[in-house]
This record gives structure tokens, sequence and C-alpha cells, in this order.
């Protein structure tokens, strides 16, 4: 037992890159590598900021949605959006305790621009076909980058992925069954439905990332690869992505709005039309058409409830 | 005064006695699926008070799957061992006389009496006789 403790800094990564190998997980108290800690932190506080983020406009769709059965169900995810950013808030700060940083650092780095939200939550929704689009593709596309870590070697962020990943699957088919009744409706609604497609193309594409950090200047996939956060690359994602959806979309009588998007058969992959990486820099770096929307709905949601913390205090 | 989104410019967390003082507690969750079943860890959360911990329990962690009953435990009475402590767990390979491997022989010596041996599959069936 003493030979862990008193290992040199070279041993213990040594031991630690070993225990991954082999499969163990890493629980918050162990040791590990000061990078691992860095890229979960990053990783995990994106991702948990963003479902919270995520939530927040798609809350506004309650009282917009036709009909109980779909406020309910909207309603649903929107509680499951937020327990989800419960989760993976509470690993992140469990992370970031011996650094002596904590939630109140979390928020303060996302209105002081540190920290970023996913690319499709600065955009705009119009109809609610968006609405239905957002639960079918980006839900589908955040259960391709998600279930690419249910074996991630932390094991609290491989726990609360398991219980997201879960949860993700009644999200996809809420976002199918509102689909399925646009595409069978009126020329009105199906029209409606190709429009949000044709809107949401490019932020679903740029969903998975950059191929590498030579398109946008960095990213985090080297790092999370190394230490098996994921086993995928983006562009993998992404490929995977497009052969689950592309084909679905298709058989709805919908198009994709890229003349250029074809299956190669001989390299065995997809080619498109790459979306605007410039946009997407400047859509991560808050200046999406409505990141400060957003960040302000987010300040205002923890002002507005002041009464409830003040309440529970006395 | 209620605070619509775009007249709130400038909040800081850092220093809110909310976010980065004692307010919250911090909890460990477990729940059993039903009565004849164990408790199993949910997750961790958490909360300003006991009470509160309880609902956020639910409202968190079992909104779904079937739930007969619920622990929340504040995490600092929760013993963990540390990672050279867990090293201790592994269990040397000799132990077969703790297990029936070690009494393994007794099936075929059974089988020389013309007899059924009366293995773990066979006693935990009796329950259902």
């Amino acid at each position: 037992m003493e030979a862990v403790t008193d290992m040199s800094e070279s041993g213990k990564y040594e031991a630690f890159m070993k225990r991954i190998e082999d499969g163990d997980k890493i629980e918050m108290d162990d040791w590990m590598p000061d990078e691992y800690r860095t890229v979960l932190i990053k990783l995990i506080s994106m991702h948990g900021i963003s479902e919270i983020m995520g939530a927040l406009p798609e809350k506004e769709w309650v009282p917009k949605a036709p009909g109980l059965g779909r406020k309910l169900g909207i309603m649903a995810k929107v509680q499951d959006e937020m327990g989800h950013g419960q989760l993976l808030l509470r690993v992140s700060e469990d992370l970031m305790k011996p650094l002596g940083r904590n939630r109140a650092d979390i928020m303060d780095d996302l209105f002081e621009e540190r920290l970023k939200f996913h690319n499709v939550f600065h955009m705009r929704t119009h109809t609610w076909a968006d609405a239905g689009l957002i639960g079918w593709l980006v839900d589908g596309a955040a259960i391709i980058t998600q279930t690419n870590m249910l074996g991630a070697s932390y094991g609290p962020y491989a726990r609360a992925l398991k219980r997201i990943c879960a949860e993700e699957v009644f999200h996809a088919q809420h976002g199918e069954s509102i689909i399925m009744a646009l595409a069978e409706g009126s020329p009105e609604q199906r029209k409606m439905l190709q429009d949000a497609i044709d809107r949401w193309w490019p932020s679903l594409l740029m969903f998975f990332g950059p191929e590498s950090k030579d398109t946008t200047g960095s990213s985090k996939q080297d790092a999370t690869i190394k230490y098996q956060i994921r086993t995928k690359t983006n562009e993998e994602l992404r490929q995977s992505f497009l052969s689950k959806y592309v084909p679905r979309i298709h058989s709805l009588g919908l198009t994709i709005p890229d003349d250029t998007l074809r299956f190669d058969e001989a390299t065995k992959k997809w080619e498109y039309r790459q979306p605007d990486w410039k946009e997407f820099k400047q859509i991560i770096g808050n200046e999406g058409p409505k990141s400060q929307d957003r960040l302000n709905l987010r300040r205002a949601a923890y002002e507005n409830n002041a009464w409830v913390r003040e309440a529970l205090e006395a | 005064m209620k605070i619509t989104p775009g007249s709130v410019r400038h909040w800081k967390h850092k220093g809110d006695k909310y976010m980065s003082g004692t307010f919250y507690n911090e909890y460990e969750v477990f729940s059993k699926r039903a009565p004849d079943k164990e408790f199993i860890h949910q997750f961790s959360l958490t909360a300003p008070n006991d009470e509160i911990a309880k609902v956020m329990a639910q409202e968190n962690f079992l909104r779904r799957e079937p739930v007969s009953d619920l622990w929340v435990v504040r995490r600092e009475h929760i013993l963990t061992l540390s990672e050279g402590k867990k090293h201790s767990l592994k269990r040397l390979d000799n132990k077969d006389y703790r297990n029936t491997k070690g009494y393994g022989y007794l099936r075929k010596k059974w089988r020389q009496y013309e007899q059924n041996p009366l293995d773990e599959k066979e006693i935990m069936g009796w329950a259902k006789e």
C-alpha cells in the first residue's frame, strides 16, 4: 500500500495510465494527472452548462406546444435536461474541489465567457417544427457523442452518462413523434418541417466540432482520446450521425440543403459541404444570434428565484 | 422587481453567499426498486437542508423507474477507503475452502452413490417448492 503513496510523479502517471488501459475506473478521490483533471473539468462543465442553457429556451415552448399531451411531453423533457445539468455539475464540482473552485466559478466562467456552451443553443427557434427537430436531430447528435463516452475512464462521468443516455432515448422518440405528425400533416406543416431542416443543417454538422484543431485553433479531442474518456474523433462521430440520420430524413420525403452530400462507396465515407467554421467560432464565442439573450435568461432565472433561496435559509 | 432577460448585465456568483458559501450540503442518494431488492447508489446532489435533499433525490433520480424506498445520506457521514486501502479489497487466489469450488469433487462422489449433488442451484430452488 505504501508503495502507491511513495511513488514519484512519473511512477504515479504510469500506474494511472495502466489502470485506464486495464479498464479500471478512476474515482474522484484517486490520484490523477493535472491534465486529466483539467480536461475533465472543461469537458463536463461545458456539457453540464449546455444542458441548462438548452433547457431554458426549450421551456419557452411549453405554453406554445399544441395540445396538452405535447405540453406535458416537452415539460418532462425540460425537467430531464435540467436534471442532466445537475448531474454533470455535481461531477464537475467534485473535480474542482481540490483546486478551491466550486459552482460559483462555473457560473462566472460562463458569464465572463471563459466557459462555452454548445453551438446549437445559441440559435433561434422559429416554429414548433424547430422544437421537434431539436428533439429528433439535436438530441440524436447528442446521443451519438454521449454514447461514445459511456465507457469513459472517469467513473462518475460514465455513471452520469448512463443515466443521461437512458433518458435521451425518450427525448429522441419525443422529437420523432412531433416530426412524424408534421411530416404526415398538411402541405403547410411539411413546409414548416423542411424549413426547420434547412435552417438547422449547418448547426447539426457543427455540433460535433471541427475535424482537427487546424480548423479552429483548438480542440480537446486528442486529450480526451488519450485518456480514454471517448473513443471516436469528431469526424467519426459526424460520419456516424450522417449514416444514421440522412436515410431517415430522406425516407420522410425531406431534403437536405447540400447538393454535394453523398456516400462514397470506395472510402465508405460521407462527403458533405463543410459548415462555415469561422461562423462556428463566432457562435461559441457568444456572438451567435441568441447568445446574449440566453445568457441573460440564465442571469434572470437566478435573480428571479432568489426568494426561494432566501426562504430556504430562513 | 421582476428581472427580465436583458435587464441584468452584471452578475457575479463568486462571493455570492448561496453559491460560494456553506449554504448547500452534499448528499449521496440510494434507493431500491422493490421491497425485496437491495439499496443501490443513484448519484449525489447538493441541497440546503435534509428535507429539500429528499425532495431533490426523488425529483432528480426517481422520475421513471419503480421505487419502494429511499435513503439520502450526508456525504460527510459516509466512511470511504483511500486509493491505497482499496488494494486491500483484492483477495488472494487461495481461498477455495470458502466457497463451493473447493468441494467440487463431491459432484463426482455423489454420482458414484447414484445421487444428485445438492449444489447452489438445487438448494436455492427449494424456495419455490
